[in-house]
C-alpha cells in the first residue's frame, strides 16, 4: 500500500528568526557576551551536576566489585 | 565573583611581575568576535621568561601557583586554577605563532557589569585565534573556525598571511576539504 505523501510545515521563517537571533548575539559587546555566559553557566549548573553524577556513577560501575 | 574579578587578579599578577605580558585566548577570546559558546575555563596565554625555567630547561608554573596560593586561590577545577569563579589555565607561549599572537593582542577596556566598572585586558586577534584553532585541530576547534568564517569575523587576507607564514597550509587545506568550503585564500590570490 502506498503511504500518503506527508506534508510538512514551512519553517523557513523560524530558521530565519533563529539565524537573526544568533547574529544579534554575535553583535553584542565582549562584556555583554561574558555576562551572558556567566548567567548561562549559573543556569546550567544543575545540568552539569547531573552530568558529573552520571559520570561518577558510570566509573564506579566500570571499576565494579 | 566573576570575570572582572578574575582579570583584576591576573592584572595584579602582571603588575607584580609574576607573569609577563598576557592575553585572553581560546573560547573566551572568541567571544570578542563571534557568537559565544559555553565554556568552563578561560585560557590565558602568557609570556614566559627565564625565571620560570628549571635547570632542566622545562618550564614551571611554580611561582604562579605559589603566588596565587598566597592570595587564597588554590582550588583546581579540571586543568585550571579557580580564580573568582572562573577556571583559569595559564598557557605559556610555546611556539612562534603564540609569540606573535601575544605580541599583537588587542588592548580592550572590558565592561561586564556596568555597576562594577571596567577592566583593562588583552585579547588575541581573530587571525591568531583561527590559526591556533587550526594548529590544535580538534573537532571543536574546527567548529570555531567555521564560526569565524560564517560570521565574517576574521580578515581573510590577514588569516591567509598567518597560515602561510606559520606553515599551516596543509592543515588549512584539510580543514577546507572537511568543511566542504572553497579555500578562501585561493580565491583571494586569484582576485
Amino acid at each position: 500500500m502506498k503511504r500518503p505523501k506527508a506534508t510538512y510545515p514551512d519553517i523557513s521563517d523560524i530558521l530565519q528568526r533563529k539565524a537573526e537571533g544568533r547574529r544579534d548575539i554575535a553583535r553584542r559587546t565582549f562584556g555583554e557576551k561574558i555576562a551572558m555566559m556567566e548567567a548561562l553557566r549559573e543556569r546550567l549548573a544543575p545540568f552539569k551536576q547531573l552530568r558529573e553524577r552520571r559520570r561518577a556513577a558510570k566509573s564506579v560501575r566500570r571499576s565494579g566489585p | 565573583m566573576g570575570m572582572k574579578q578574575t582579570l583584576d587578579v591576573i592584572n595584579r599578577m602582571e603588575a607584580d611581575g609574576i607573569i609577563g605580558r598576557y592575553a585572553i585566548a581560546g573560547a573566551v577570546a572568541a567571544y570578542n568576535y563571534v557568537e559565544p559558546t559555553v565554556t568552563e575555563d578561560v585560557d590565558i596565554l602568557i609570556a614566559f621568561d627565564s625565571g620560570h625555567r628549571l635547570q632542566t630547561g622545562l618550564l614551571t608554573l611554580g611561582p604562579i601557583l605559589s603566588y596565587l596560593k598566597d592570595k587564597g586561590y588554590s582550588d583546581f577545577r579540571k586543568e585550571g586554577l579557580l580564580i573568582e569563579g572562573w577556571s583559569v589555565q595559564f598557557i605559556p607561549v610555546a611556539n612562534d605563532l603564540d609569540a606573535e599572537a601575544l605580541a599583537a593582542a588587542d588592548e580592550v577596556d572590558l565592561e561586564i557589569h556596568p555597576n562594577q566598572g571596567s577592566v583593562k585586558t588583552r585579547v588575541l586577534r581573530p587571525q591568531h585565534i583561527v590559526a591556533t584553532a587550526l594548529r590544535v585541530g580538534r573537532p571543536r576547534d574546527h567548529l570555531r573556525i567555521v564560526q569565524f568564517l560564517e560570521e565574517e569575523a576574521v580578515d581573510i587576507e590577514a588569516l591567509c598571511d598567518v597560515i602561510h607564514r606559520f606553515g599551516l597550509r596543509d592543515a588549512w587545506l584539510t580543514f577546507c576539504r572537511r568543511a566542504g568550503i572553497v579555500d578562501p585564500c585561493e580565491i583571494k590570490s586569484v582576485l
